[in-house]
């Protein structure tokens, strides 16, 4: 899933300040699940900003509503209402979905509440960590399912790099090192031979490098 | 001045808080006291908090069971680590930190939180 964080309130407020009526929107999906932009958040977002625009003289006039997904265009349609009724849209979506927002309501200001920051998993209770890079060409199946472009420091596709402590990165010592991973999840499922592989340079011309990625599926198109 | 308390009524019985509330009564000074009964404190989350402040609320007193002593194990750490999160919350929106104030009932009784009560409004005034 994408995960997300809030930005502060100084930062909204700042964001906000000249509008009076604000459409709070959040989004069913990710940023629910890491607790950034739900409907409980979007509740406590909205609280907070009443509380801090009254000192300031803002009074914001804020609206709150959540939609099960703010990326796909049948679901935005539920808040088409709501938003036109409001001045601006603050919305706790991800990247993908402030952008469908703001692509869908040409005449309408709408800002980013969060910063996405990435894809990952819930590891455990209040945390969560980054699995894909999204660099469109997976390695995945070469790697025991540990992915080094990600969750090595370094991005080393032949590691490991030699600096790690016991089984700890020497960049960030409170990750475990991803290739100590590899190592033991190959020998797990008695891989162990990919591993006098030497992979090539990767190929990043599927990565952002590009530009904006498209996928076109023929086959689901009229 | 209006303080909110929140209660765990695992700790505080109806009569205490009628205690604490009528020791701590100033009519002089327009003082008002709320509180809010919970089937446990780890039923609290932000948005209760947030909401009593945004109602008006100076402070807000948060009163859980003792260390070890929640019924449902941990709720009262739960709660503890909302008020602090709140806390955090409120000095970034800029009221300054130090308005949440938790407590954890010890076996004494009700005088620790009749002297909270106390110092919050001692602290109030001063700030004032």
């Amino acid at each position: 899933m994408i995960v997300a964080e809030r930005k502060t309130i100084p930062e909204l407020v700042d964001i906000l300040e000249g509008n009076k009526k604000i459409l709070i929107l959040g989004c069913g999906t990710c940023v629910t699940v890491c607790l950034a932009g739900g409907e409980r958040e979007v509740s406590i977002i909205s609280s907070a900003l009443r509380i801090a625009s009254k000192p300031r003289g803002l009074d914001f006039e804020i609206e709150e509503l959540t939609i099960e997904r703010q990326c796909d265009n049948v679901f935005i349609e539920t808040a088409a209402e709501a938003i036109e009724r409001n001045d601006v849209v603050l919305s706790l979506g991800c990247g993908a979905g402030v952008q469908a927002i703001a692509e869908r309501f040409l005449d309408k200001p709408v800002y980013a509440g969060l910063n996405t920051a990435f894809i990952g998993i819930l590891e455990e209770r209040g945390l969560w960590t980054e699995k894909c890079g999204a660099c469109g060409e997976c390695v995945l199946s070469q790697y025991g399912g540990i992915c080094p472009i990600t969750r090595c420091a370094k991005h080393m596709l032949n590691g490991p790099c030699g600096g790690s402590r016991e089984d700890r990165c020497e960049v960030r010592p409170d990750r475990p090192c991803a290739w100590q991973l590899i190592y033991q999840r190959l020998k797990g499922i008695g891989q162990l031979d990919r591993l006098k592989n030497i992979a090539p340079p990767k190929n990043w011309e599927p990565s952002l490098g590009g530009g904006c990625r498209v996928i076109v599926r023929e086959d689901h198109r009229i | 001045m209006n303080i909110h308390i929140f209660y765990c009524a695992n700790c505080l019985d109806a009569n205490a808080v009628r205690t604490i509330v009528g020791s701590d009564r100033d009519d002089q000074n327009n003082d008002t006291i709320k509180t809010v009964s919970l089937p446990c404190s780890g039923k609290v989350n932000l948005l209760y908090l947030l909401k009593a402040f945004e109602k008006g609320a100076d402070n807000v007193l948060l009163v859980t069971c003792g260390q070890d002593e929640c019924k449902f194990l941990e709720g009262n750490l739960r709660a503890k680590k909302r008020a602090q999160a709140v806390d955090t919350l409120l000095e970034e929106i800029g009221l300054g930190n130090g308005r949440m104030k938790v407590i954890q009932k010890s076996k004494e009784g009700i005088e620790q939180i009749t002297a909270a009560l106390e110092q919050i409004k001692k602290d109030f005034t001063q700030k004032q």
